[in-house]
C-alpha cells in the first residue's frame, strides 16, 4: 500500500489527493492519511505531500465542474473533522462522485457515504454544542471573549451564529486547541485568525477577570434544578465533561 | 403573606424567584425564526437552543423566573400559594431587563421566560409583566426569544399586548378536568383558562394569515404523508371548537362553541405595541398539565392533549410530574414518589400524536386507560396489532413504516431515500440508525425476518420489556419492579 500523508487542513488534503490521484498507482493501492502518523507500518511506503495552491485549485475546479459545487462544499465541511480517516474518505467520495455524479452523496448503500454522513452529523453536532456552551466573559467595557476546546476545527462555523446573535457587539471566540480565533468587530463582518504565541498567551488571561454576572449565573444554575428529580447521569450525557472545560457554572 | 425584609439584593431575588419558577416545565426556546439586526441584541432560532443542563438533567434555555412570588391565590399544589410561609420577593422591570441582557450577551441563555404569582389582582400583575417586556424590546433593544405566561383572568387588552411583545404565550391548564381544577385550584376556573386560550389561538391565526402564512401553526413535514395525523384530519375544520369525532375530556364543549363568536383580541393595552410591527406570538402557544396530583387516567390526559392540539392549535402540551411540596388532604402524601415514568410515557405518547400519525384512541381505551410501564406506547400499540405486521421494508408506505417500533421520522426518510438506489438489507438498516432491537419483531427485508421470531404477543412483550428494563428502571426508580423472566412461561419452551 502506498500511503500519502499531509497536514490535517483542507488545502494540504486537496494537494495530497491531487498527488495520489496522478501517481497512477491504482486507487486500491492508495491510502491518504493525515499527520502525525501514530504508527508506521512495515510494509507500506509513505510519501509526504506539502500544500500547493495550483494543485488545490485544480482539484477544486474539477470537483465543481465535473460533480457539483455543493459536493465540494460537503468535502470542505468534513475536512474540519479530527478523525484520521477523513482525507481517505474525501478521496473515496470523489471517486464515487466522478463515477456516479453528485446524487451519490445520498446513496447510503455505499459504506463511504454512510461514513461521510456520520462525520458530517458529528461535526454538525459538535458545532451546535459549542454554539450552546461557549461562555463569554466581559473583559473590558463591551468586549466579550469566549474560550472553547473542540475536537475539530469548528470555530469558523460559530462565526455566522454569533454574528447574527450579537451583530452590534465586539466579541471573539478562541479555539484553545487549534489556536484559531473568530473575531467580530461591532457592526462588521467576522473573520478567522490564526493566533501567534504571544496573542494566545495574552488571551488566556481573559477568563481570570472577574465578571459579576458569572456569580449570578451560578446562583440561577443551582436554584433552577429540582432536587427531587436529580439525575447527574442524564446531565453528564447531555452535557459531557469534555465540553464543560470553560462552562463557568461548573467552575 | 409577608416579605422577610424589603431590601433583598439582586442575588437573593434571583435565588428566590428562580427557585419559585423551577416547577414550570414549558420553557423551550423553539418555534420562532428571526435574524439579528444591527443596533439590536439577539435573534431567534426555530429549533431552539439549550445552553446548559441542570443537575436534574433538564435543559436550561431561558432565564426562567417569576416577576414576583407574592400570590393572592391558594392553589393547593403550588409552592407559592398564599398560605405558604416562604420568603417573598419582587423584581423590578429594570432588574429583569438587565439580567436578561447581560446573561444573553454571555451566551448563558436564549431569552426570557417570565411568569408571576398574582400580586394584587390579575390585571395589575399582567400590566407589570407587559411593562417589563416593553422595556426589554424598546429600551434594551432585545430581539431574542421571550416566553410569557398569561395570567388567567387578566383583561384581553393586556394579553394582546403581551402576545405582541413575546414570541410565545402560554396559559397553564394545570389540571385536565374541571372537577380537579375546582378542587385543587379554587381561584381558577376552566372559563378563565380556555377563554383567553381560544382568543390567543384566533389572534395567532389572524396574524399568520395577514402575513401570508397558513393560519395553522407549522407542523413536522412528515405529517403531510400521514393520512391519520391529528393535524390533517381536522385541517378543514374551523380553528375553534372541539372536534366531535374525538372524546372531549375537558367538559367544555358547549363553552367553546359559545366562545368561537368572539375569538380574537381587538386592542392592545398600549398602542405603541402595535407600532413595533411584530406578529402576535409567532412561536404559538403552549400549556402545561400536572401529572399525578389528581386522579385522571392517562387516557383522559392524552385525549385532552389531543383536543388541545386540534382545537386550539397548541404548539406543545407539556406534562409535569407532580412533586409533593405541600401537605394537604386533597393532594398525594408528601413522601409520594415523583411519577417520572408516567410523565415519560405521556411525552412518548405526545410525540406519537405529533410526529407518527397516531390518535389518542388508538393508544389507549376505556378498558386500558393507563400506559404499560414495561414498554413504550408505540411498542404497546404494535404488539396489540400484530395483524398489521411484519411490514416489508423495501415496499412499505410511509404510513406503515412510521408505525414500526424502532423506526422514527428520520429513519423512514433514510429508508425511502435509500430504496431508490437498491434493495435494503438488515446491515444497511443498522447503519441507517434503525433500532433493530425493537424493529426486528415487526419487519422483513426481502421477505425474511432477522431471526426466526414467533409473532406472538406475550413473547414479544417479554422480549421488549427485557431489552428496555435498564431504561425503565432508570426513569421509574425504585417503584418499578421487573419480573424475573421464566424460560418456560415467557418463551414457550416446552419441557420434554
Amino acid at each position: 500500500m502506498n500511503v500519502f500523508t499531509c497536514a490535517p487542513d483542507l488545502e494540504s488534503i486537496l494537494s495530497c489527493i491531487y498527488v495520489a490521484w496522478s501517481s497512477g498507482l491504482g486507487h486500491k493501492n492508495i491510502k491518504i492519511e493525515s499527520e502525525p502518523i501514530e504508527q508506521l507500518s512495515l510494509f507500506d511506503s509513505y510519501t509526504h505531500v506539502d500544500k500547493d495552491h495550483a494543485m488545490v485549485q485544480s482539484v477544486i475546479d474539477a470537483v465543481n465542474l465535473k460533480i457539483s459545487p455543493s459536493f465540494y462544499s460537503d468535502l470542505a465541511y468534513i475536512s474540519m473533522a479530527y478523525e484520521k480517516d477523513v482525507p481517505d474518505l474525501m478521496y473515496r467520495l470523489m471517486l464515487l462522485g466522478f463515477a456516479y455524479g453528485p446524487g451519490v452523496i445520498n446513496n447510503t448503500c455505499y459504506e463511504v457515504v454512510v461514513r461521510f454522513h456520520e462525520i458530517k452529523k458529528r461535526l454538525s453536532n459538535e458545532s451546535c454544542r459549542f454554539k450552546e456552551v461557549s461562555r463569554f466573559h466581559e473583559v473590558r467595557h463591551s468586549l466579550y471573549v469566549a474560550h472553547i476546546e473542540p475536537k475539530s476545527r469548528i470555530v469558523i462555523t460559530l462565526g455566522p451564529a454569533f454574528s447574527d446573535r450579537m451583530p452590534s457587539e465586539n466579541w471573539m471566540v478562541i479555539d484553545d486547541v487549534h489556536r484559531e480565533a473568530v473575531i467580530h468587530p461591532k457592526n462588521s463582518p467576522f473573520y478567522l485568525r490564526t493566533l501567534t504565541e504571544d496573542e494566545f498567551n495574552e488571551l488566556l488571561m481573559t477568563e481570570k477577570e472577574n465578571d459579576e454576572y458569572t456569580d449570578l449565573w451560578k446562583i440561577f444554575f443551582d436554584s433552577i434544578a429540582i432536587k427531587e428529580r436529580e439525575n447527574l447521569k442524564l446531565q453528564r450525557s447531555l452535557f459531557p465533561l469534555w465540553t464543560r472545560k470553560h462552562a463557568v457554572e461548573f467552575t | 403573606m409577608y416579605e422577610l425584609r424589603n431590601g433583598f439584593t439582586i442575588k437573593e431575588k434571583l435565588e428566590i424567584l428562580s427557585d419559585a419558577a423551577k416547577y414550570d416545565v414549558a420553557c423551550t426556546s423553539s418555534g420562532s425564526e428571526r435574524s439579528g439586526k444591527e443596533g439590536m441584541l439577539g435573534n431567534a432560532v426555530a429549533s431552539g437552543v439549550c445552553h446548559a443542563f441542570a443537575s436534574d438533567g433538564r435543559c436550561i434555555s431561558l432565564l426562567k423566573i417569576l416577576m414576583t412570588n407574592h400570590c393572592v391565590y391558594d392553589c393547593k399544589y403550588c409552592k407559592n400559594r398564599a398560605g405558604n410561609d416562604i420568603p417573598r420577593a419582587t423584581f423590578t422591570p429594570d432588574e429583569i431587563c438587565t439580567i436578561t441582557v447581560e446573561f444573553y450577551k454571555r451566551n448563558y441563555i436564549e431569552g426570557l421566560f417570565l411568569s408571576s404569582g398574582i400580586i394584587k389582582n390579575p390585571d395589575y400583575t399582567m400590566e407589570k409583566m407587559c411593562e417589563t417586556l416593553r422595556l426589554l424590546r424598546t429600551k434594551y433593544m432585545f430581539n431574542g426569544y421571550i416566553h410569557i405566561k398569561a395570567i388567567p383572568g387578566a383583561s384581553s387588552e393586556l394579553i394582546y399586548s403581551a402576545g405582541l411583545l413575546a414570541d410565545r404565550i402560554s396559559i397553564n391548564m394545570e389540571l385536565p378536568t374541571n372537577e380537579s381544577l375546582s378542587r385543587l385550584a379554587p381561584n381558577k376556573t376552566m372559563t378563565n383558562i380556555l377563554k383567553p386560550m381560544n382568543r390567543i389561538t384566533g389572534t395567532i391565526a389572524a396574524h399568520r394569515a395577514a402575513i401570508g402564512k397558513d393560519a395553522r401553526m407549522e407542523r413536522a413535514v412528515i405529517n403531510e404523508h400521514l393520512v391519520n395525523s391529528i393535524f390533517n384530519s381536522g385541517a378543514d375544520k374551523p380553528l375553534s371548537g372541539i372536534d366531535g369525532s374525538s372524546e372531549p375530556l375537558v367538559d367544555t364543549k358547549s363553552l367553546i362553541k359559545t366562545l368561537t363568536e368572539d375569538n380574537t383580541f381587538a386592542y392592545p393595552a398600549d398602542i405603541k405595541d402595535t407600532r413595533l410591527k411584530r406578529s402576535f406570538a409567532p412561536a404559538g402557544q403552549s400549556t402545561q398539565m400536572i401529572i399525578g396530583a389528581s386522579g385522571e387516567t392517562d387516557l383522559e390526559i392524552i385525549h385532552t392533549a389531543q383536543n388541545l392540539y386540534k382545537s386550539f392549535d397548541l404548539k406543545r402540551v407539556f406534562y409535569s410530574g407532580y412533586i409533593p411540596i405541600n401537605e394537604d388532604d386533597a393532594l398525594p402524601a408528601l413522601n409520594t414518589p415523583v411519577p417520572m415514568l408516567r410523565e415519560h410515557r405521556l411525552y412518548q405518547a405526545d410525540f406519537l400524536l405529533r410526529y407518527y400519525g397516531f390518535q389518542a384512541n388508538e393508544l389507549l381505551s376505556k378498558e386500558r386507560p393507563f400506559f404499560d410501564n414495561r414498554i413504550d406506547p408505540k411498542c404497546d400499540w404494535a404488539v396489540r396489532h400484530l395483524c398489521d405486521f411484519p411490514v416489508e421494508v423495501n415496499t412499505a408506505s410511509y404510513d406503515k413504516l412510521i408505525r414500526v417500533p424502532g423506526i422514527g421520522p428520520t429513519g423512514v426518510k433514510r429508508i425511502v431515500n435509500a430504496r431508490r438506489y437498491g434493495r435494503l438489507n438488515f446491515d444497511m438498516l443498522k447503519r441507517m440508525g434503525i433500532v433493530l432491537k425493537r424493529a426486528q419483531y415487526f419487519i422483513t427485508c426481502n421477505g425474511k425476518m432477522l431471526f426466526n421470531i414467533p409473532l406472538e404477543e406475550k413473547f414479544i412483550i417479554n422480549s421488549l420489556a427485557d431489552s428496555e428494563k435498564k431504561e425503565t428502571v432508570r426513569i421509574g426508580g425504585k417503584d418499578i419492579t421487573i419480573k424475573q423472566m421464566n424460560l418456560f412461561s415467557d418463551f414457550n419452551v416446552m419441557s420434554s
